[in-house]
């Protein structure tokens, strides 16, 4: 009690709410295990794989409890039968990762508490800082804090952010920049591993810097190490400032794609130092290891992506465990890149963008759905507990301090960084159409962050080998939290203050998709007319590939015949279909919704057939239109942001315009229906009318209309009438008094199209309600919402 | 200013080694101004002056040969911004397309590019370099088309007393909505929707998907309710398509 008292005495007081619940458990904690026989944390070193500090409490445990359990044998024979019993040891290892796993969700809960601070400090350096306290605090009470052990972060830490990355990757913007982030990745990160390294060593030859032991090896692995960007501190940092999507992607990318260097330099100097000599076929085979290493791992990802998509063609009868194939299989690719030391990042970043086309076409919306939120939150907690075992690490680490070896460590990787940046734009600008401007090249230089691979890689070194090891380590360390802390919190105000282009993040609108795409087929067009095979002409080989041969096999049933548009708009239809059925709710509906789940719910959805359509004069139309435009441009006008661990790129952000926003969405979707469906004679109008429920039951339906189809093929139908029946009661609890002001009757037009038509409509309409597939990007979860 | 005379390791810099296996071209460094500025030939009026006959010669070259074939080749450059050496290059491709050897292409000649065939808007291009009532396009013509698709160059000085440039991003967009709009009102119909789209999606859609797409399509860009996308609503709907990444060919800089 005394440690959790003094853990809420250095937290800032608005904190103290948040870490009630933490000080209730670690009280908790803290009676077990008093009573225990082993103490936490000191369960110490028997495990720990090569962890000359010891302290492995948080993570690395394997067969930790085990021994423990060994060095204590109880002897019960000779007791009464207990009736309680306490075995701690029974459970210490997972006890222990889900209290470290809370701890890190309740921190994340915690920064959203103060808008204030999160607003000024990235979360990141907040974690950090956490990390650094509680390190700290296990350290007071006479422990050792756990270091981030690097088995651990690269087995299981690791591949969620790089999933969640890779199968979530913008692809259109990344392959249109592939060269620039390549060459950043590759040349970038090669150059500065060799600047690094050479100075590093010229500095170290220097007399009175007691640097002397240090050979020319170890400074290029010390350079190639410290030299690459990190994905999840980009990732981290960049997703706050919520920079354009060109700047973003080619600094993600870079982080990305630079593994394969790292990876490989890592190697081959870890191996050399040890022989101390290089000769010219090393380097040839080190450049052929790259080739390998980078090539091999997209191959395998490449591998892995296919197989799922090939297995989720046949999921259709088993949908819950439709999400765990993607998982299972991309963290196989991982393990399998692995094996052969080939870039596992690739490999996942490969198997995600790969399977991703093909799997959600094949794959139920809802278990897209679980699949998003799965890899978002894994993700998310991921990234949280590598920056606080950062800090943990931090304070549990031995250190060995030299200032000349440090500063110069700081100095150079910024020198390089710019020089490197602003050189490899000059050459790659001569091949860009749209060029990077100096501001660009400055953030681009700015944000290239360090973070926990860099410590981890730095982490595996022998230290037979590497005596330096500490020294590297505290460099590290110092360089990490130097372009975390300093370059994570001044990028946001640089960014503002050069006006940076911010994100314009907005749903591609239907017009956009289908102009993008006539102008690839224009440009396609003339790039054959000039006779010049550019990039569009290997497009348009690809795409045409992918239609013919690669769909079929990996897209089950109708579906694979699907135009990319007709894709595209079946999302958008689902996602009306959501947003009409809650705005349906948002109407004055009575307090006694059936609670029953009943197909009477969605009856609704179908336009009763025997009312007269109200005849609304064309001034009015004029009116509505009026507003309906209005609002429109409203809301495009907003600037969203995106961020990782907020889900829903939340479309209505206060409450008032969320509803202005829903209702005008519904009578431009109702409006459309109409117009295109339903015959002059039958109102569609249910929804003016959802204040009676009860009546579309009792209205008798004539016999052209369709009866409600079930779509056999998704089992989920029932589900979703009750989510149906949700949004209606979720809307009417939020949404008591409804001013009625913008519920009109919306003009229903002049087309007069036949019930054929009207069927067909509805019967769309329950199938995107049903099981539609995958929906948009990022806003098919507003079932979500509040 | 520094002019050279290419060699042919410059040539290949340039990434036109195997358009240009023999004549040499004129390289400018870039960031020259006046370059970039489509004012090539009243760089060139300009310089010529200064320069004597000989020098005249040899700066014309023995790309002489290929550009002196093109009658008002200066008018052509200044007007469009291309480079000589692009206009050698289009030149080039353009005989080659002229099967007939008239110096003018028909449909025809555009017909049997085997590229295009599978193109699926592969009329509305070709239709494209035809003015109206046009059988033929020569090649002024041709260059004037394609120098839509010239990147926009960002540090060329503003003229006041000259046009929009083709290749701005209004003239490039107002080039891609002209496809759409084939009878020339000015404004992309429903119809004309429904005809590129179906063009585009092939068979593989109902008619009645088509519909809503395009009624959808409309609704979404139509501001004033007319049920056609005029040319401004067009472009609006596409402000945030980076328009010149789009509609740029490289090899055209």
């Amino acid at each position: 009690v005394l440690l959790t008292g003094d853990f809420c005495s250095r937290a800032p007081p608005e904190m103290v709410r948040v870490s009630r619940g933490l000080l209730f458990l670690c009280a908790l904690v803290l009676l077990l295990l008093s009573e225990a026989v082993e103490p936490l944390g000191a369960s110490g070193s028997p495990g720990g794989a090569g962890d000359s500090s010891g302290g492995s409490h948080g993570l690395q445990k394997g067969c930790e409890a085990d021994v423990t359990k060994s060095k204590h044998p109880t002897n019960r024979t000779k007791k009464p039968f207990p009736v309680l019993s306490f075995d701690y040891e029974h459970v210490k290892t997972p006890f222990e990762i889900s209290l470290w796993v809370l701890l890190a969700s309740l921190m994340k809960l915690g920064f959203h508490l103060i808008p204030r601070l999160s607003s000024i400090v990235p979360e990141s350096c907040l974690l950090i800082v956490v990390g650094l306290l509680v390190g700290g605090l296990i350290k007071v009470v006479g422990e050792t804090p756990p270091v981030l052990d690097s088995q651990v972060f690269f087995l299981f830490l690791l591949p969620p952010i790089i999933l969640d990355a890779g199968y979530f990757l913008p692809i259109r913007p990344f392959s249109e920049n592939l060269g620039t982030i390549l060459m950043f990745a590759v040349v970038g990160t090669l150059w500065n591993s060799f600047f690094m390294g050479g100075l590093l060593y010229g500095v170290c030859q220097i007399k009175g810097t007691d640097l002397n032991t240090v050979n020319l090896l170890a400074c290029l692995l010390f350079g190639s190490i410290i030299s690459a960007v990190d994905p999840v501190a980009v990732l981290a940092v960049f997703e706050e400032i919520h920079i354009n999507e060109l700047l973003h992607i080619l600094v993600f990318g870079e982080s990305l794609l630079n593994d394969a260097v790292t990876v490989v330099l890592y190697h081959l100097f870890e191996e050399y130092a040890g022989v101390g000599s290089v000769s010219i076929l090393d380097v040839f085979l080190g450049v052929v290891c790259f080739l390998v290493v980078a090539l091999g791992g997209v191959l395998v990802g490449a591998f892995y992506g296919i197989l799922a998509a090939f297995t989720s063609r046949f999921t259709s009868h088993t949908r819950v465990i439709e999400p765990l194939f993607v998982f299972v299989y991309s963290y196989m690719a991982y393990l399998s890149a692995e094996v052969f030391h080939l870039s596992g990042i690739m490999a996942l970043i490969a198997c995600g963008a790969v399977m991703r086309p093909y799997v959600e076409a094949n794959i139920s919306h809802k278990s897209h759905t679980t699949i998003k939120y799965f890899l978002k939150m894994w993700s998310s907690v991921s990234e949280t507990l590598i920056f606080i075992f950062l800090g943990v690490s931090t304070v549990a680490g031995n250190h060995s301090w030299n200032w000349t070896f440090v500063t110069v460590t700081i100095i150079l990787c910024l020198v390089s960084r710019v020089l490197g940046v602003v050189g490899l734009t000059y050459v790659i600008n001569k091949f860009r159409i749209v060029k990077l401007t100096t501001k660009d090249q400055f953030i681009v230089a700015y944000g290239g962050l360090r973070g926990a691979i860099a410590f981890s890689l730095g982490y595996l070194l022998d230290k037979s080998h590497f005596p330096m090891r500490d020294m590297f380590l505290t460099a590290i360390i110092t360089v990490i939290f130097f372009t975390v802390f300093v370059q994570g919190m001044t990028i946001r105000p640089l960014v503002d203050l050069l006006a940076v282009k911010k994100k314009q993040e907005t749903k591609r609108s239907i017009n956009e998709e289908i102009h993008t795409q006539f102008l690839d087929h224009l440009l396609t067009g003339i790039e054959d007319i000039c006779g010049h095979y550019g990039h569009h002409h290997w497009k348009d080989k690809l795409n045409r590939f992918n239609k013919k041969y690669v769909k079929k096999c990996l897209i089950a049933g109708e579906r694979s015949k699907e135009p990319q548009l007709i894709a595209f708009y079946h999302k958008m239809e689902m996602k009306q279909a959501i947003e009409l059925v809650e705005s349906g709710g948002g109407v004055k509906l009575p307090s006694a919704v059936p609670s029953t789940v009943s197909m009477q719910n969605i009856q609704p959805k179908k336009p009763p057939s025997d009312r007269a359509i109200p005849q609304i004069s064309k001034g009015r139309e004029e009116e509505i239109r009026k507003i309906l435009r209005n609002n429109l441009q409203k809301t495009r006008q907003r600037l969203r942001s995106y961020n990782r661990h907020t889900l829903v790129a939340d479309p209505y952000e206060d409450g008032w315009n969320d509803l202005l926003f829903k209702r005008q969405k519904l009578m431009e979707i109702e409006k459309k229906v109409m117009c295109v469906s339903v015959s002059l004679t039958h109102v569609p109008n249910w929804w003016l009318h959802s204040s009676d429920p009860q009546a579309y039951s009792s209205k008798p339906t004539s016999d052209d209309l369709p009866t409600i189809k079930v779509d056999l093929a998704s089992p989920q139908s029932p589900d979703s009438v009750n989510l149906v029946n949700e949004f209606q009661k979720a809307a009417t609890q939020n949404d008591p008094d409804d001013d009625g002001g913008l519920v009109m009757k919306v003009p229903f037009a002049d087309k007069d199209q036949g019930e054929q038509d009207n069927k067909k409509e509805q019967q769309r309409l329950m199938r995107c309600l049903s099981d539609p597939g995958p929906g948009g990007d990022e806003e098919e979860d507003e079932p979500f919402l509040p | 200013m520094i002019m050279f005379f290419s060699s042919p390791s410059d040539v290949k810099n340039n990434g036109h080694r195997r358009f240009f296996p023999y004549c040499h071209i004129i390289l400018i460094p870039r960031g020259v101004s006046g370059h970039e500025s489509g004012g090539i030939t009243t760089f060139f009026a300009r310089r010529f002056h200064h320069v004597t006959d000989h020098s005249c010669a040899i700066i014309m070259g023995s790309g002489d040969s290929t550009l002196s074939k093109i009658p008002n080749v200066e008018e052509l450059m200044e007007e469009t911004g291309f480079s000589p050496a692009h206009v050698v290059r289009l030149y080039e491709r353009f005989q080659a397309l002229d099967k007939s050897k008239k110096g003018q292409l028909s449909r025809k000649d555009f017909e049997s590019i085997k590229e295009l065939a599978t193109n699926p808007i592969r009329d509305r291009i070709i239709g494209a370099f035809f003015a109206q009532g046009q059988e033929m396009v020569d090649f002024h013509t041709f260059v004037r088309i394609l120098a839509h698709f010239r990147p926009v160059d960002k540090n060329r000085p503003k003229k006041a007393n000259m046009q929009e440039p083709v290749n701005s991003r209004t003239s490039k967009l107002r080039f891609a909505f002209q496809l759409y709009d084939q009878d020339n009102d000015g404004k992309i119909s429903r119809n004309e929707l429904l005809q590129v789209l179906r063009t585009m999606l092939e068979m593989q859609v109902t008619d009645e998907q088509l519909e809503s797409i395009a009624d959808r399509t409309i609704q979404e860009a139509d501001l004033d309710g007319d049920n056609a996308i005029s040319f401004d609503e067009f472009r609006k709907s596409l402000e945030k398509v980076n328009i010149d990444h789009k509609m740029s060919i490289r090899f055209l800089r």
